[in-house]
């Protein structure tokens, strides 16, 4: 066995000791991982490399921490209610159009910020109600704002594991549109049926007991949905016009969150914020433990193991380790499957077409939201959901990401014809 | 009394402190600037601000040599350190400011283009920040290892999408700090724009007959020991190439492409009337593919990984156990230099570039970079 593969087993069974026989936090037993990979491969403790790591995380932990703050604000605000309380008034007694229409509310935050995280804490945690009350139980209305997460970051026009594959080989952003909009909007549809089938039914507005909902907008006005839109007008501008209004996503959500305290209800803003962060803090703490994990791997050459064998396998069998080690190394960071693994496997499939290609890439790399232990997507969504144990909401979502896995690898299969018919 | 909770909480809190410490000592003596030693041929030494004042005071602003021969005659501009992770530009263009003369013509040598770069590594790649040769005398000099872009400190957030300014092209958000990806530049851009400016502003100014930007590419990339040419620039490069193959240097010819924007090739092409190239040697520290990340790997280029991948079919330059150590990678880019300047002067006499003193790929592959460095001056000196 080569000493990057006793350093990557050493890393796994310091993780698992961590996790499993200390329970510590999965940060911190990421943590005693690189530690622990650090004084084998002879670099000490490797503090500077540590704390380098974590660095590479600063950005996402900012957008998740101002995003769980503007969530905390809109919903103490009672716009999640009044909001649920319309939509079920207007829509709830025809689910099947409901459904497909939810499904893209929910993919549009992550469509025009290319986060995952901020469709399913934002538009997510909007359309979660209305699932629940159209008879979608918890675990499942997860599944479906958590696979919109990933369908929106894949979507046009903003798709930046696609960005980063592209960048990989100096190729362009263009000419990605249509592909993309190929490989997701198709999937979104099938999926919202798929996951109301069977639970989704026709509700009675009368019963669903909305009426709080509806008596906060009969007492506020549509002014209480005013941060909401705000947010998304300063989405939607940020692109339009980046050099006015490229405020970037933190600050896009603070904005919304003052708005908020205004806009609805009275709240405590200050102990929203506390409650938010504190909400937040586990998963920004992970991202930092996966930050020295990655750094780690690269310094002690663990990664160069993982992303050879990945290589490796025979040309037939080259989708089958796409399927595998991109969703698999997501769970680190479906960015960092992109970067890491995308262009490799890119450069392996040279002859096919490079937009299409790139595109499935990047689709199976946005995969890693849905993989323990980071799972952004699945643990926001559960946390929206109410579901204590985001593992049940993973569960629900295995079905969907074997189809996904299997669309792409369709769409990197045919890439010729596909092109064709773009 | 204190509390349980609060005093595990202190105490995380004094590691936590203890690790930024150390940390920050680290950051901060990386952002310590090498000192590099002119030699005879360095007629002056000015700073990129002197061309574009908005650079002046910032992070952004970086010394420009200039080696300038007794007889009128073409000039080139060297680009190195455009991405300070690519330690062959940067080492190339330190030997020309310490090695090379110049007896017609005018060389001006940026050797840390994106001087920001330099200033801290890039997070998750576990670089060194630095690496040293021995020099014949039993001293060391040691250089620094940076990242691919500008360092955030200096030029922060970054966009979820970075807008090339004259193309409105679309590029993920860390490209933002590209300084190969913010030609022609603006001057009242990001830093990293600005320093794009500055340098427009130089080629301008001077006149500047021919730009080499000097990079490296991972082995498994197919733009590799390449050069890459503005169409105007096609038939100078042509020739370069062709004198290197008589060499024995190998070198593919790489148009550069019309709609990937915000290159130096494509950018300073279009919008001055230098002759823009770019050279790519292959760099196994920035690959994706590479084993054990260390000062070893920079230097002497050998990787375990990396032969396994070129077992695989998977690279695109050959790769064996020997790797392709920095001086040969260095030796290259100057070997490209002298030939491109030997070419300016068969397109037109006019415009010649006479150099001598750069070390020859031959005898710095067999030397190494140590031989042909002046020792660093003494501290206080």
């Amino acid at each position: 066995m080569s000493h990057e593969s006793l350093l990557f087993l050493l890393m796994l069974g310091a993780f698992a000791a961590g996790s499993f026989a200390l329970r510590l936090p999965v940060s911190l037993s990421m943590m005693l991982a690189s530690v622990a990979a650090m004084l084998a491969s002879g670099n000490g403790l490797g503090v500077r490399h540590l704390v380098e790591g974590t660095f590479g995380y600063v950005d996402t932990m900012l957008v998740i921490a101002t995003a769980m703050v503007f969530m905390r604000a809109v919903q103490e605000s009672g716009a999640l209610d009044a909001i649920t309380g319309i939509v079920i008034r207007r829509f709830g007694r025809r689910p099947a159009a409901l459904l497909p229409m939810l499904m893209l509310v929910a993919m549009f935050p992550g469509m025009i910020t290319g986060s995952s995280s901020a469709s399913v804490l934002t538009a997510g945690a909007v359309v979660a109600p209305a699932l629940m009350l159209l008879g979608l139980p918890r675990e499942t209305a997860g599944a479906f704002i958590a696979i919109a997460g990933i369908l929106g970051m894949v979507a046009p026009p903003v798709n930046i594991p696609a960005m980063i594959i592209g960048g990989g080989i100096d190729m362009p952003f263009v000419g990605f549109g249509a592909p993309l909009a190929l490989l997701t909007f198709p999937l979104a549809i099938a999926f919202s049926w798929a996951l109301g089938a069977g639970k989704a039914r026709p509700v009675d507005p009368a019963a669903a007991g909305t009426g709080p909902g509806e008596e906060l907008y009969r007492r506020y006005g549509p002014r209480l949905f005013l941060p909401v839109l705000l947010v998304v007008a300063l989405m939607v501008l940020g692109k339009a016009a980046p050099s006015a209004f490229g405020l970037g996503l933190p600050v896009t959500f603070l904005i919304g969150a003052a708005a908020a305290c205004l806009a609805g209800r009275r709240f405590n803003a200050l102990a929203a914020a506390k409650a938010a962060i504190g909400d937040a803090l586990p998963v920004l703490g992970i991202l930092a433990g996966v930050g020295m994990f990655i750094q780690t791997m690269t310094l002690t050459g663990v990664r160069g193991f993982v992303v050879v064998g990945a290589l490796s396998v025979p040309p037939a069998l080259l989708f089958a380790a796409i399927a595998l080690t991109m969703p698999l190394f997501g769970a680190v960071s479906s960015f960092g499957a992109a970067s890491v693994l995308g262009v490799p496997f890119l450069l392996a499939l040279l002859g096919r077409d490079q937009v299409i290609a790139a595109s499935a890439l990047s689709l199976v790399a946005a995969l890693g939201d849905f993989m323990p232990p980071t799972a952004l997507s699945a643990m926001f969504a559960a946390q929206v959901v109410g579901v204590e144990r985001y593992s049940l909401v993973l569960r629900k979502l295995l079905v969907p990401s074997l189809v996904v896995v299997l669309w792409a690898l369709a769409f990197i299969g045919f890439s010729t014809s596909i092109r064709g018919f773009l | 009394m204190i509390e349980r909770h609060h005093a595990s909480a202190a105490a995380v809190c004094a590691v936590a402190l203890a690790a930024a410490a150390v940390a920050a000592a680290s950051f901060s003596a990386h952002r310590a600037p090498d000192v590099l030693v002119p030699g005879a041929g360095v007629t002056e030494v000015r700073m990129l601000s002197d061309w574009f004042p908005g650079l002046d005071g910032t992070p952004g602003d970086t010394e420009v040599y200039v080696l300038r021969g007794a007889e009128p005659g073409g000039s080139m501009l060297v680009l190195g350190g455009t991405h300070p992770n690519e330690p062959a530009g940067y080492v190339a263009a330190a030997l020309l400011v310490e090695d090379a003369r110049v007896a017609r013509g005018a060389l001006y040598v940026v050797p840390r283009a994106n001087a920001s770069g330099f200033t801290h590594n890039d997070p998750q790649e576990g670089a060194p920040t630095g690496f040293s040769f021995p020099l014949p005398d039993g001293s060391t000099r040691t250089f620094t290892y940076g990242s691919r872009a500008t360092n955030p400190v200096h030029q922060w957030p970054d966009p979820e999408v970075y807008i090339h300014a004259s193309s409105g092209q679309s590029l993920s958000g860390n490209e933002t700090r590209n300084l190969n990806r913010a030609y022609p530049g603006r001057e009242d851009g990001t830093l990293t724009e600005r320093v794009a400016y500055g340098i427009t502003r130089l080629i301008v100014g001077e006149g500047i007959d021919v730009t080499v930007d000097l990079h490296e590419a991972s082995p498994e990339y197919p733009v590799v020991d390449a050069m890459v040419a503005h169409e105007r620039a096609m038939p100078l490069a042509s020739n370069t190439v062709l004198g290197l193959e008589l060499q024995g240097i190998g070198m593919s010819l790489e148009p550069s492409p019309k709609n990937l924007r915000g290159l130096s090739h494509r950018e300073l092409g279009d919008a001055t009337d230098t002759l823009a190239v770019l050279f790519e040697s292959c760099n196994p520290s920035q690959g994706r593919l590479r084993g054990r990340t260390d000062e070893a790997l920079v230097v002497e280029g050998k990787d375990p990984y990396y032969l396994r991948a070129a077992a695989l079919g998977r690279l695109y330059v050959p790769f064996d156990e020997g790797g392709v150590p920095l001086a040969e990678r260095v030796g290259r880019h100057l070997a490209s230099i002298a030939e491109l300047a030997f070419s300016m002067g068969m397109e037109s006499e006019d415009e010649g570039l006479e150099l001598s003193g750069v070390p020859g790929y031959d005898e710095i592959s067999e030397l190494g970079v140590g031989a042909f460095l002046s020792p660093a001056p003494e501290a206080g000196s």
